[in-house]
């Protein structure tokens, strides 16, 4: 296995990793939604609303170079609308920032708070997934309803996602060693398609090989977990948290910085 | 084309999220009867291989330093059937949502519409609409290359209406309309060369895959190439053209009211109660035209002033939070050390 592991501290553990996934799942939808819902021309609040995830990236001990290498990672098409509205909206604007004044268009306000809400709820989410496990969050949208097939679907994806990528870039490793230039279209199409049908052709054997594994120790279909998912005190407590915390920026902050 | 949260409203990502759910909940019914228990291991292990897919580039005529890969949609529907490829290319997308953080979570209704349901259907009946059931050379290579093609375009048509929609277009609708196609059309173009040249190879390979019988050697020659490509060209640019003059920004209606540009005229009326009482709706939730207020002040002397008071608290605001992200690191990371100190002697 050569590339990281993604979700790799969600095996962690700490106070937030311990916490019921149902609940975390049910606040960063309630969080993303209130930072989508901001107004789009205020950056300064966004730093408020920042505050959230990082103290629980902090507190569930997430190197934080992780996160916001992540954010960067998966940017380049935010940033391409965010650029692009300086663009289209000239409407000139003065912004008084503390003691710095500053003659701008209404367009790059726009630009930067939708960055800025980007990096703020890609912090949620990178505080999601790299506190909880996948298989808990399973169980957790399992508990929510989701359809079984669906849950099936997606613990064996996450299962075999690694290995495949893996194994293909070995065929990559290969192919990079044999082939010293451009071949021109056809071929590396024909290159391409016989990678990726042998990929093909081996997942599907393998998924055979698993299908029957699975069937000689009893699977029937249907899906059960050793769920321990149970609302605690602490959940409570850190619900009510980060109701306050909404709450008071909502009423509180949100006002006073225009 | 992942969505992000920030080119969607509330209001929008909401109806989005509960189609889709609505729309998946339907496809698992359906495929309740296609998948059998055995089919459940393939399934997954086809999805984790969309995944390695990815990975798997080529170079690209005409473009140095761009590389192409395959996305898969059709070519799961084609070996799996619609239904289980909805369901396999929604998990990829939740998957990517989840742990890639690719697109965010309140846009993820409108990736699985955009890149799983639709895509999946859309590409499946064309495929097999176009290719008879005594397959041809000629009808197959059409088949994959259409129905990829148009997949795709099904698919990236409605990420610009949903974020005009949202009213969050600062792009006029038009612009983003033709990026999205043009980028797209190559990218379906290309996923459908790599689509059929893996149809080939299986085809050599391993028959037994592919429902149908698919005639044993696909050739990909360059004037077939070339033919489609112009082909291609001329048929996209009449369908453009015939869009751009047949709906003057009839679908730019959510944007063209917006209260943020007063001064922009709106042209098409909202004679429709219901439009107008969603359009409320969505201005309750999204919009917060409050800056033009302060656009339109700047001028003005008695409100100096309070801009001036407005512009502190904003930096104190700014200021404040940054202070306390560094309390929370200071604090977290004394108590670290103390800890780390408390367990050192032990080992």
């Amino acid at each position: 296995m050569h590339h990281a592991y993604i979700d790799k501290f969600a095996y962690q553990d700490s106070p937030i990793h311990r916490l019921d996934a149902r609940m975390k799942l049910l606040l960063l939808i309630v969080f993303t939604a209130v930072v989508v819902a901001l107004p789009r021309t205020s950056p300064a609040v966004l730093a408020c609303y920042a505050v959230g995830p990082f103290a629980i990236l902090v507190w569930a001990k997430i190197p934080l170079r992780f996160a916001l290498k992540h954010i960067l990672i998966i940017s380049p098409f935010i940033l391409v609308l965010a650029l692009s509205c300086p663009l289209y909206d000239r409407t000139p604007v003065t912004v008084l920032f503390g003691p710095v004044t500053w003659h701008t268009s209404l367009g790059w306000m726009r630009c930067f708070t939708i960055f800025g809400k980007f990096v703020v709820t890609m912090l949620a989410l990178i505080a999601l997934v790299s506190t909880t496990r996948f298989n808990v969050l399973l169980a957790a949208l399992h508990k929510l309803h989701l359809p079984r097939l669906l849950i099936i679907q997606l613990g064996f994806l996450y299962r075999y996602i690694f290995i495949l990528i893996d194994r293909a870039q070995h065929i990559l490793r290969a192919r990079a060693g044999r082939k010293m230039r451009n071949l021109g279209f056809k071929t590396e199409l024909k290159f391409a398609a016989a990678m990726l049908g042998s990929l093909l052709i081996r997942s599907i054997d393998n998924a055979e090989n698993v299908n029957i594994a699975m069937r000689a120790r009893g699977f029937d279909g249907n899906w059960r977990t050793v769920s321990k998912l149970k609302i605690r005190r602490a959940d409570l407590l850190f619900a009510a948290a980060a109701a306050c915390f909404l709450l008071t920026l909502h009423f509180f902050i949100r006002p006073a910085l225009r | 084309m992942h969505m992000a949260n920030e080119l969607l409203s509330v209001p929008v990502a909401a109806g989005t999220t509960a189609i889709a759910a609505a729309a998946l909940g339907f496809v698992c019914k359906k495929a309740r009867q296609v998948v059998t228990t055995e089919k459940l291991a393939l399934m997954g292990v086809l999805g984790a291989f969309v995944f390695a897919a990815q990975m798997v580039n080529f170079q690209l005529p005409a473009m140095p330093g761009t590389s192409g890969h395959m996305v898969g949609a059709v070519l799961l529907a084609v070996i799996l059937g619609p239904h289980a490829a909805a369901i396999v290319m929604s998990s990829v997308v939740i998957i990517q949502c989840l742990i890639f953080q690719d697109g965010g979570l309140l846009a993820l209704g409108c990736n699985l519409i955009n890149m799983a349901l639709v895509p999946s259907y859309v590409g499946y009946f064309l495929y097999r609409a176009i290719a008879a059931e005594r397959h041809r050379s000629l009808r197959l290579y059409l088949a994959a290359i259409l129905a990829c093609v148009f997949a795709m375009e099904a698919g990236a048509v409605l990420v610009p209406v949903q974020a005009a929609l949202s009213g969050v277009l600062v792009v006029p609708f038009r612009t983003f309309l033709f990026a999205m196609l043009g980028v797209h059309f190559l990218i379906g173009l290309i996923e459908g060369l790599i689509t059929l040249a893996v149809l080939g190879y299986l085809q050599q390979v391993r028959p037994d895959i592919i429902p149908g019988h698919l005639p044993g050697n696909i050739r990909l020659s360059r004037k077939a190439l070339f033919a489609t490509l112009t082909v291609f060209a001329i048929v996209i640019a009449a369908a453009l053209s015939l869009i751009a003059s047949d709906l003057p920004d009839g679908l730019e209606w959510s944007y063209a009211e917006r209260p943020d540009q007063p001064d922009f005229e709106p042209m098409v009326s909202k004679p429709d109660s219901t439009i107008s009482a969603v359009d409320d709706f969505q201005a309750k939730y999204s919009l917060m035209p409050d800056y033009s207020v302060r656009t339109e002040k700047l001028g003005s002397a008695a409100d100096g002033e309070s801009d001036t008071a407005a512009a502190w608290t904003s930096f104190a605001g700014v200021l404040g939070s940054a202070l306390t992200m560094a309390l929370i690191w200071f604090v977290a990371w004394a108590l670290r050390k103390r800890q780390s100190l408390k367990d050192s002697p032990a080992t």
